[in-house]
């Protein structure tokens, strides 16, 4: 798995924008930042699909913290995974490249796997 | 209606960050093992990525609810983490490790009596 060092972050102000630009309720922006610190744009990302596919419900569902950095990490690793079986296919077909058709190969198992 | 408008614009702009983020790992496996990735490829594997975020978010959102809560979980993240057993063990001990650094913190901030009671509950 990739190393702590090389972390991808995002300008906290961007998703901030983002967040206060969506939610309406002060509780709910309020909660949002407290439970999402900014160690990727993957946390706040689940966070804010979780709350746009609860909206068309009755009920509103938040994410906490940890379990949005719990999902940062399994979205790095899908993305991870895609990438290194890709380039592992294209390593088996002698390419120099990784292309498309490397990726479509190696897609079917791996969205089984996940 | 304005809601809705919002909604798309939300939503192209998570996609645009995904991508982003995507380019970013894809360029670093890409160093690792000295193969670039073709845009093509980059752009594929971010629309995938959040498609599979999309059935995630639907999942934890129905585990949560399904458990009679507002509020997702870790252990809602496990489930959802359940299909692979690699991928099922390095979640649990992420969120084990969480929990440790969460409980070194608690013993940081506070006195000699809560850290008692910390140990107690770790026991449990």
């Amino acid at each position: 798995m990739a190393e702590r060092d090389a972390e991808i972050v995002f300008k906290k102000d961007t998703v901030h924008k983002l967040l206060s630009g969506f939610f309406k309720e002060e509780k709910t922006k309020r909660e949002l930042y407290k439970s999402c610190p900014d160690l990727s744009d993957f946390p706040q990302t689940v966070c804010i699909l979780v709350v746009i596919l609860s909206l068309n419900k009755s009920l509103c569902v938040t994410v906490s913290g940890d379990a949005a950095l719990l999902m940062a990490e399994m979205l790095k690793i899908f993305v991870e995974e895609a990438a290194v079986r890709s380039q592992k296919q294209a390593e088996s077909e002698d390419c120099d490249e990784v292309e498309i058709e490397h990726f479509e190969k190696i897609l079917p198992q791996l969205l089984l796997d996940f | 209606m304005k809601m809705s408008v919002d909604k798309d614009e939300t939503l192209q702009r998570l996609k645009a960050a995904v991508h982003y983020t995507v380019g970013r790992l894809c360029q670093k496996t890409g160093e690792d093992h000295r193969r670039e990735f073709s845009r093509q490829v980059i752009a594929a594997i971010a629309e995938t990525t959040f498609r599979q975020c999309d059935i995630f978010a639907k999942d934890l959102e129905a585990f949560a609810r399904h458990a009679k809560r507002s509020t997702v979980t870790t252990d809602d993240v496990k489930l959802v983490a359940r299909r692979s057993t690699a991928l099922s063990i390095y979640i649990q001990n992420k969120s084990e490790e969480l929990n440790q650094e969460q409980k070194d913190l608690k013993k940081k901030n506070t006195g000699k009596r809560k850290s008692r009671e910390t140990e107690e509950e770790s026991r449990e």
